[in-house]
């Protein structure tokens, strides 16, 4: 106890802590630290989540023995209003230096309680709370007896922290008026274009040299089976018009520091080879630049696939995907460009072209980030019973999309990739590598391929007369609005639906026609087809950069790679890091309505903190205690947020802390073997007073 | 004649009580059999792959789904005395495709041991025990299999219980310890005599 003192007043909470933008910071007043601890308890029935194995009786005499508890009261619901009130009086009426609260989980109700801890006239920060619901009486359900005991121990536990607990200031910083949004699929599309129509400037981000997404790949779009292009094509003419979106297409981006309210990004503009008419119209080519008019495309002599059209069509070294690219403007794939020139000199006089163009860097200082990354297909052939890659007329979802699209390189006629034949029977194999737990697939469902697969269905039957399409699935998921009326109607059409998972798939090596092996589960008989094709539903996964992109702005994911969002319930767009939120698939497979739905709240939520123009930071930062800290500068390298630098300090070299870079992880403190690193909220005296208080019970 | 005398029964047959009671499910027999097969059949979701897969299903009753789905429903008698559960070759496809990493292969082994604890099993798996205690082989050399491996340049016996037959010993200790031979010996017999 002793020693805790001496610590306590080298606390260097009463260091004048520079953050701009913020008020005088706060200094403990030295009676307050002498003061003797009275903590005041407040034990939560929680109905009978808590009561009904707990012993709140025994808890509570129990806490009356305890060193520095002046009050204790139960119940039932301390997180309503007269709950609230309890914890307010006792404030005053027993002249407190800290409260308990014995109940849930601080995920939901710390805040709570520390607003009452403060309307109180404490410091909320004096506020500790015992889990003795999750992480006691939903567990232990069936043990009374070891609940009430385990209890006891949480409160102690909690008790002794609380004696020690400091005032603390929360921060506020200034927030950049301006948002970054990465990828522009429709996710990121449509989340810029809100946040540009609610005022707020905008840099769109994307890789690839034009904007759409896996949306524009698509022909149509279920249920009510609308042009795909048709509908993206006007936002994706809006985002190149709106004034307040600045948009970066084959850009990167490259580094990331800062935190919310100042993001400094770093972007990599990957040399395109070719200037836009503003670009060139800057370096004093008058009326020169790209203006889309594509003379330079057929005098290339390189040829390449073209990933847009899934490899099924070529392109050139010089190129644009699709006719409806944004922005209009070529660009040239240095891998495979040799340099000859005759674009060059067909450009001519608009001088748009320059073969020695090379990567440049932009840095932009934002408030907030929206990552809207999007998914590419998992590479199916690694299933190999189902031949992808080794028969021909085994295609993906996305290879059909183009194929019976009519802008596609087809034309729109759906053959088959062996001879050019038209199949008039076709295969939709269902959860291709989804609802798979072998290791080799994805467990999850990837939400929307069953769907698809019916509106594939649909469109063949629309398209080839005497066609005979077959879904073979387990189950058809159909949850959306219209959507099991889209289910009814493609069965009433003449599909085939067959209750099966297909265990694998021969080729005929003469006809390369394909025998599609399954269970029809329904007759429990085993069930073959001869198809002409076959479309596997293929799962998804996150797009190829996704993780490294993540790891830039601080964003975890869960086990299957989706970008983890702050709660899965309450906060979808959310992440654990201030300022970054998600939209569309990135976070986890959705559908159009469900990803556009997804950005407007990302956008929204994006947008609160820029207009409420500064944001509070949770005071739990690392403070250098300068007196100790021998400047060895070990932990500046651990520290993963990049919070910590080495500075000057008459005429000593010391460790600061940027309390809005550090998120209070504790790396450092574990790690400083001088000791000088104080951990406010966490710090060390706080938690052995706890491990004293575990291990040698109430007495200490 | 034989129509009208057996219309009856059939019609007797026909209108048994087909109901699955929940009563009648053993949830018991489902936890053991994945303690000895170790593996997780409460988690089929009833795709098809293992039938799909099986060389077993196109040519016979035999459906491994179908069993599956009887461990789960802990339908004991319904598996144990349905003969098609000595028809797996345990070729393994099905536990090869499996999408929930269910082994449906150990599943069946599982129940044979069960059917077997109650005497239910096929003769000619039981002659196999005594050919395995006699010879240390399932399936013995025969003539044919002399000259064809001489044929390759091997020597006519395997180095086994062939070639070393002083280790059968050591086999029928292992198999008597678990009274396979007398258990095998006792039911041939009784069924034919
Ligand atoms: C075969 C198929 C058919 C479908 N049919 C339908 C349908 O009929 N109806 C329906 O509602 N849904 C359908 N979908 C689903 C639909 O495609 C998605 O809901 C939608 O595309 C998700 O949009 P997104 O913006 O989240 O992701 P994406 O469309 O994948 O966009 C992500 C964008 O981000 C870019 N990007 C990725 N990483 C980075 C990075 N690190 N830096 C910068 N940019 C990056 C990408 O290049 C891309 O442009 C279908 C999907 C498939 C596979
Ligand atoms: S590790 Fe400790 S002593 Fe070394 S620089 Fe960091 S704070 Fe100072
Ligand atoms: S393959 Fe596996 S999951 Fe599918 S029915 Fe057979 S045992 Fe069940």
């Amino acid at each position: 106890m002793a020693d805790t003192k001496k610590n306590k007043k080298e606390s260097p909470a009463k260091k004048v802590v520079k953050v701009e933008g913020v008020p005088q910071s706060f200094s403990p007043k030295k009676e307050e630290e002498k003061k003797q601890a009275r903590i005041g308890v407040l034990i939560c029935h929680c109905g009978t989540n808590i009561a009904g194995s707990i012993d709140i009786k025994a808890l509570e005499e129990y806490t009356k023995t305890l060193p520095n508890v002046a009050f204790v009261d139960n119940y039932q619901y301390v997180c309503s209003t007269p709950g609230q009130k309890k914890i307010t009086d006792a404030i005053a009426q027993h002249n407190l230096t800290g409260t308990v609260v014995a109940a849930c989980s601080p995920r939901l109700h710390e805040p709570t309680f520390r607003t009452a801890t403060k309307e109180g006239g404490l410091n909320p920060f004096r506020f500790e709370m015992a889990n003795i619901r999750e992480q006691n009486s939903w567990v232990h359900m069936h043990d009374g007896e070891g609940a009430t005991e385990k209890a006891k121990d949480a409160v102690r536990i909690a008790v002794a922290k609380a004696s020690l607990l400091e005032d603390l200031i929360p921060k506020s910083v200034l927030v950049e008026k301006a948002a970054m949004v990465v990828g522009a699929g429709v996710a990121g599309m449509q989340a810029a274009l809100d946040l540009a129509n609610a005022g707020i400037k905008t840099y769109l981000i994307e890789t690839l040299p034009t904007i759409g997404g896996r949306m524009s790949q698509l022909d149509k779009t279920f249920p009510t089976l609308d042009c795909s292009q048709c509908i993206l094509t006007p936002k994706m003419v809006d985002v190149g018009r709106a004034p307040n979106i600045e948009l970066m297409t084959y850009t990167e981006v490259d580094a990331v520091e800062g935190y919310i309210g100042n993001f400094d990004v770093t972007l990599r503009k990957k040399a395109s080879g070719v200037l836009s008419m503003a670009q060139a119209e800057a370096m004093g080519i008058s009326g020169g630049g790209c203006n889309g008019c594509g003379d330079c495309e057929p005098v290339c002599p390189v040829i390449k696939p073209n990933d847009f059209e899934m490899g099924m069509k070529p392109r050139k070294a010089i190129y644009i995907s699709h006719p409806q690219v944004v922005p209009l403007l070529y660009t040239i794939d240095f891998d495979s460009c040799v340099k000859c020139g005759l674009c060059v000199t067909v450009c001519g006089d608009k001088k748009a072209i320059d073969l020695e163009m090379k990567d440049e860097f932009v840095k932009v200082k934002v408030g907030t980030v929206v990552l809207a990354l999007g998914f590419e297909l998992f590479p199916i052939e690694k299933k190999e019973e189902w031949g992808y890659k080794r028969f021909e007329n085994v295609i993906t979802s996305l290879e059909f999309e183009r194929l019976i699209c009519a802008s596609g390189p087809t034309g729109g006629h759906l053959v088959r990739p062996s001879d050019g034949k038209t199949p008039k029977k076709v295969a939709f194999i269902l959860c291709a590598g989804s609802r798979d737990n072998t290791g080799i697939g994805k467990p999850y469902c990837s939400r929307f391929c069953c769907m698809y697969s019916l509106k594939h269905a649909h469109q063949i039957i629309e398209k080839i007369p005497g066609v005979q399409p077959y879904i073979f699935y387990m189950d058809i998921r159909s949850f959306g609005k219209m959507y099991e009326e889209f289910y009814y109607r493609i069965q009433d059409e003449g599909t085939k639906f067959i209750r099966g998972r297909v265990s694998h798939i021969l080729e005929d090596p003469a006809t390369k026609n394909l025998m599609v092996h399954s269970d029809d589960t329904l007759l429990d008989q085993p069930f073959r087809l001869e198809a002409d094709l076959v479309v596997l539903a293929t799962a998804v996964q996150p797009s190829v950069d996704t993780d490294r992109t993540r790891k830039l702005f601080g964003v975890s994911c869960s086990m299957d790679g989706w970008l983890l969002e702050a709660h899965p319930k309450l906060n979808p767009c959310g992440t654990t890091t201030a300022g970054v939120f998600l939209a569309g698939v990135c976070q986890g497979p959705k559908d159009i309505p469900d990803t556009v739905a997804s950005a407007e709240g990302a956008a929204s939520a994006a947008s609160i903190p820029i207009h409420m123009g500064e944001v509070e930071l949770e005071p739990y930062f690392a403070q250098c205690i300068e007196e100790k800290c021998a400047g060895c500068g070990m932990c500046v390298n651990l520290c993963p947020y990049k919070a910590l630098a080495l500075i000057e300090k008459e005429g000593r070299t010391v460790m600061e802390v940027t309390e809005a870079k550090c998120k209070g992880c504790g790396t450092c403190g574990g790690f400083c073997p001088g000791g000088a690193i104080w951990m406010q909220h966490f710090a060390t005296p706080q938690i052995i007073g706890q491990i004293d208080a575990f291990l040698l019970g109430g007495a200490q | 004649m034989v129509r009208s005398k057996g219309y009856p029964e059939a019609l007797e047959n026909k209108l048994i009580d087909r109901v699955l009671y929940d009563s009648d499910r053993s949830p018991e027999f489902t936890k053991v059999v994945e303690e000895i097969s170790r593996t997780i059949p409460h988690m089929c979701y009833q795709c098809g792959t293992c039938t799909a897969s099986c060389p077993s299903a196109p040519r016979s009753t035999y459906r491994i789904r179908k069993f599956v789905r009887r461990v789960v429903m802990g339908l004991e008698n319904e598996a144990l005395t349905d003969p098609d559960l000595w028809l797996c070759t345990t070729c393994y496809s099905c536990t090869d495709r499996c999408p929930r990493d269910i082994a449906p292969t150990d599943v069946i082994m599982a129940m044979r041991n069960l059917a077997f604890k109650r005497d239910i099993i096929p003769v000619n798996f039981l002659k196999t025990v005594q050919a395995i205690y006699t010879t240390g082989h399932g399936v013995p050399n025969n003539d044919v299999n002399r000259a064809a491996r001489k044929k390759l340049g091997l020597e006519a016996d395997p180095p086994t219980t062939h070639k070393f037959p002083q280790y059968i010993k050591g086999i029928q200790k292992i198999l008597d310890y678990y009274k396979l031979k007398a258990n095998a010996d006792r039911i041939v017999k009784e069924r034919e005599g």
